[in-house]
This record gives C-alpha cells, sequence and structure tokens, in this order.
C-alpha cells in the first residue's frame, strides 16, 4: 500500500472510531453507573437476613453468570420486544443502544453485587457495634459507619469491572450498537480495507484501555494513602 | 452511693448448646465501680454484652430506671445512649478524625448541634490527654491512644454509667497505665463503671465491688480487700493464685 492510500484510510478510519467512542462510553459509563445503583441493592440484599431479598438476588447473578453476554445482548434486543409485542399485540422495538445499555447494567450489576457484598462484609463488626452501643440507628450504622470505608474498598473492584465493561460493549455490535467495533466492520463491509481498519481498531482499543488502566492505577494509589 | 443504677436479675444465655450465663444476678449503684474478674472463656464480655442487648439473654431481666431492657417494646437505643460501652479492641471508626469519631454520635442521636458536639469533644481530648491529636485519623495514634479516644466517644453521650471490657487487654504493657490513668480519674469523679479487667491490682485499687466469676456463675461477691485479700471459695484463690504468680 502506498503512503497517498495509507493516509486515505487512515483520515477515513479514525473520525469513525471516535463516532464509535462516543457510544462505547455512553454505554459503558452509564451500564457501570446504574450496575453500581442495581448491584448495590443486590449485594446489600446478599448479606442481610431477608431471604427471599437473597434468593431474589442470587437467582439474578446466576441468570447473568451462567449465560453469555452475546446471548443476553440477543435476548434483550430481539426476544423480549418479540414476547412484549406478542402479549401486548403492538409492534415493540427496542433502541439497540438502550437494549445495549441495559444488557451491560444487568451484567455490571451481578459482578458489583459480589464487590459491594465483599465490601460490606469487610467491614469491622466491632466499628458497627461500637455504633450500636452508642445508640444509634440501624440506617445511621450504615450511612456512617458501614458504607465509607466499605465504598473506599469497592473502588478498585468498580474501577476493574468499568474497565471490563468497556471491553464488553464491543460485543454489543452483534445487535448493531454503534459501538467502535461495530463501526470498524461497517466500514470494512463497505471498503474491504480489512488490513488496517481492524489494525487501527484494535491500537485504539489498546490506547483507550491502556489510559484507563494507567488511571486505575492512580486512582488506586490515591486511596491508599 | 445510694440506688440502684443497672439490676441484673437471674440472667441467662447460651449460644445453641452452649450455656455461658447461667444465672447472674448482680445491681451496680449510682457512683459505684464494680470490677468483674474471671478465667477466659467464663461469660464476662457475654454479660456486659447482655447488659446492653449487643447479645439477647436467654432468659432473665436488665433493669434500668425502673424498666426491663430484655422485654420486646424496652427502649433499648435509649438506654445505649445513657450507658456507654468501651471495647477491647478500641472499635474507633477509621475513616474520620479523632475529633470526629467522639463528637458523631452525640449530633446524631441526641441532635446535638455540630459545634457544641465539637465543643465538648475537644474539652473531652484534652481530659484524657489528646488535644493535640484532635485532627488525625485514629490508625495514626498508639493503641493507648487509641483506646483514650474510645472512652472520650464514650463520655461524649454525657453517660449514666460505662461499661469497659477488657479496656487495656489488647495494649502493650507500657501503654496500660494511661489507660488505667484516665478510669481512675473517672472513678474519682464519681462515675458508675462496670468493669472487666485481668488488671488485678488495678481492680483492689479502685473497685467498690469485685465480682469473681467461672463457668457462667458468680462464684465470689465482695470488697475488693475481701475477695483479693481473703477469698472463700477455692476457685476464687486457684485464680487469683495463679495471677500471682505470673
Ligand atoms: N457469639 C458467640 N457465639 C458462640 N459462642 C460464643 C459467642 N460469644 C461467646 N461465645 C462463647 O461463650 C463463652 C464465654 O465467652 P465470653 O467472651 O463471654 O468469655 P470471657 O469471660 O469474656 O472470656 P475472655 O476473658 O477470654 O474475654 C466462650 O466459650 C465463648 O466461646
Ligand atoms: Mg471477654
Amino acid at each position: 500500500m502506498n503512503l497517498k492510500a495509507f493516509s486515505d484510510v487512515f483520515s477515513a478510519v479514525i473520525p469513525m472510531l471516535f463516532r464509535g467512542l462516543e457510544i462505547t462510553m455512553q454505554v459503558a459509563v452509564t451500564g457501570i453507573v446504574l450496575g453500581f445503583f442495581l448491584g448495590a441493592v443486590s449485594g446489600y440484599a446478599l448479606q442481610c437476613k431477608n431471604k427471599i431479598a437473597k434468593g431474589i438476588a442470587n437467582i439474578y447473578i446466576w441468570i447473568i453468570r451462567g449465560t453469555p453476554l452475546v446471548v443476553q445482548a440477543l435476548y434483550v434486543y430481539f426476544a423480549i420486544p418479540a414476547l412484549i409485542t406478542n402479549i401486548g399485540g403492538e409492534r415493540f422495538t427496542l433502541d439497540s443502544t438502550l437494549a445495549g445499555i441495559i444488557v451491560i447494567t444487568l451484567n455490571a450489576g451481578a459482578f458489583i453485587s459480589a464487590i459491594v457484598k465483599g465490601a460490606l462484609e469487610g467491614v469491622d463488626i466491632g466499628q458497627r457495634e461500637a455504633g450500636c452501643a452508642l445508640g444509634l440507628t440501624k440506617g445511621q450504622i450504615l450511612r456512617q459507619i458501614v458504607i465509607p470505608p466499605a465504598f473506599k474498598s469497592m473502588i478498585p473492584g468498580l474501577f476493574n469491572q468499568f474497565i471490563i465493561s468497556v471491553k464488553d460493549t464491543a460485543l454489543l455490535s452483534i445487535i448493531s450498537v454503534n459501538e467502535i467495533t461495530r463501526q470498524t466492520q461497517n466500514y470494512v463491509a463497505r471498503t474491504y480495507n480489512t488490513i488496517p481498519a481492524y489494525t487501527m481498531c484494535a491500537l485504539f482499543y489498546l490506547v483507550l484501555l491502556s489510559m484507563l488502566m494507567i488511571l486505575q492505577k492512580i486512582v488506586e494509589n490515591r486511596i491508599k494513602r | 452511693m445510694s440506688n440502684t443504677l443497672i439490676q441484673v436479675n437471674h440472667l441467662r444465655k447460651s449460644f445453641g448448646d452452649l450455656e455461658v450465663l447461667k444465672d447472674i444476678s448482680v445491681d451496680v449503684k449510682e457512683g459505684e465501680v464494680l470490677c468483674i474478674i474471671g478465667p477466659s472463656g467464663s461469660g464476662k464480655s457475654t454479660l456486659l454484652r447482655c447488659i446492653n442487648q449487643l447479645e439477647y439473654p436467654t432468659g432473665g431481666e436488665v433493669i434500668y430506671k425502673g424498666k426491663n431492657l430484655c422485654e420486646k417494646k424496652a427502649d433499648v437505643r435509649k438506654f445505649r445512649e445513657e450507658v456507654g460501652m468501651v471495647f477491647q479492641k478500641f472499635n474507633l471508626f477509621p475513616l474520620k478524625t479523632v475529633l470526629k469519631n467522639v463528637a458523631m454520635a452525640p449530633v446524631l442521636t441526641k441532635h446535638k448541634n455540630k459545634k457544641d458536639a465539637e465543643k465538648l469533644a475537644a474539652e473531652l481530648l484534652a481530659k484524657v490527654g489528646l488535644e493535640s491529636k484532635a485532627d488525625v485519623k485514629p490508625d495514626m495514634l498508639s493503641g493507648g491512644q487509641q483506646q483514650r479516644v474510645a472512652i472520650a466517644r464514650a463520655l461524649a453521650m454525657e453517660p449514666t454509667a460505662l461499661l469497659f471490657d477488657e479496656p487495656t487487654s489488647a495494649l502493650d504493657p507500657e501503654l496500660v497505665g494511661e489507660v488505667l490513668g484516665v478510669m481512675r480519674d473517672l472513678a474519682a469523679e464519681g462515675m458508675t463503671m462496670i468493669i472487666v479487667t485481668h488488671e488485678m491490682a488495678f481492680a483492689r485499687d479502685v473497685s467498690d465491688r469485685v465480682i469473681f466469676m467461672a463457668d457462667g456463675y458468680i462464684v465470689e461477691e465482695g470488697k475488693p480487700e475481701e475477695v483479693f485479700g481473703n477469698p472463700k471459695e477455692e476457685r476464687t484463690k486457684a485464680f487469683l493464685s495463679r495471677f500471682l504468680e505470673s
């Protein structure tokens, strides 16, 4: 390939990758934030005494861990709207990006529950008892004594899950979420510039994820102090 | 030294099949210092924890201000606001500064305004000799200092009585004195205290009454000079002589 051809591909692919990046980050960030709330509730349920809440949380985690993300994506994007259409009678569809956010949320939530459960259990029982012995209510003990150190200990795990979720978004290409991978596939289908396009796509991910990993290290060092 | 403040009647506590407290009756009068001694596993901690309901007794009563705390409708939180506890392992809140550790509970439970609570906290830190440590986190302190903060934290609730569960057992020997010193001051001020301890010299000095517990029973009870100087029960003698040897 001569230099001219290369620079043509380059100038076509780069803006496209950045358009994909926007969707990738939109899905991953929304997914991790919503997944955090879902995981907080389900992680709390896992370590509480209520058997029903615990059971529901366990079933949720079991389903997510026991099925591939790609299948979850197909199910949320195709099967569930079809089910709703059958039941409701009116044709129901789901925006693919929204479906992607739902899948990432459900997935991140399941893994975050384990992080939340461990963090809550990791708070020394002695500190809860100290709060109790001072006459604090259960809610005050949770908010003032348990959550602050638990949240601090969750941060590395949450960041890790965020990086995993960013990578997981690539699988959403299967339901045509226009993220980085899907953009590249479309471009290759149009132009057959297979080698440069996928190479740039891989390098783009590598740079993106490396930056996130560096950020992760910085954050971890910050909270250690 | 007149009115009974806390009265324990026929208290029993089992963990599963293990009966840890078998029939404990004891009371503490206002201004009295009661020391509890006894071998490991005799149920001393469990007794203290049953008094403030950190453990739910299997049977019996804990009477405070005419009310039985073991009843379902009892206001246990109110009792805990009025009767503080100091733990063997300090149990300070690690992310909060020393001052916040002390000032937090009065703001939350008694709706004291923050300024007043922090002012009181500062005074109490001065009282336990730690005014210079107000703004550091607990893990910057020695064990002895942490325990003194824990005492200040309990005092910030302006308690009618304090429960101590081996407050010096987790400390290096050279740090025991500073904590016992603070407790001596409290005793001199007339604070009502129930103290579980292995510091026999301290117990003999400070207490108005001593209880020797073994196997979930109170084996012997009396004035410190009686229990330490002239124990009646064989088990007490054996326990004390082992302590004097070591
Ligand atoms: N939560 C619990 N569950 C089961 N058993 C317990 C529990 N707490 C205490 N025990 C048991 O009850 C017995 C009495 O324990 P306790 O802590 O009251 O003794 P202690 O007199 O304070 O001893 P030490 O001097 O070692 O602190 C022990 O055999 C202990 O193993
Ligand atoms: Mg004990």
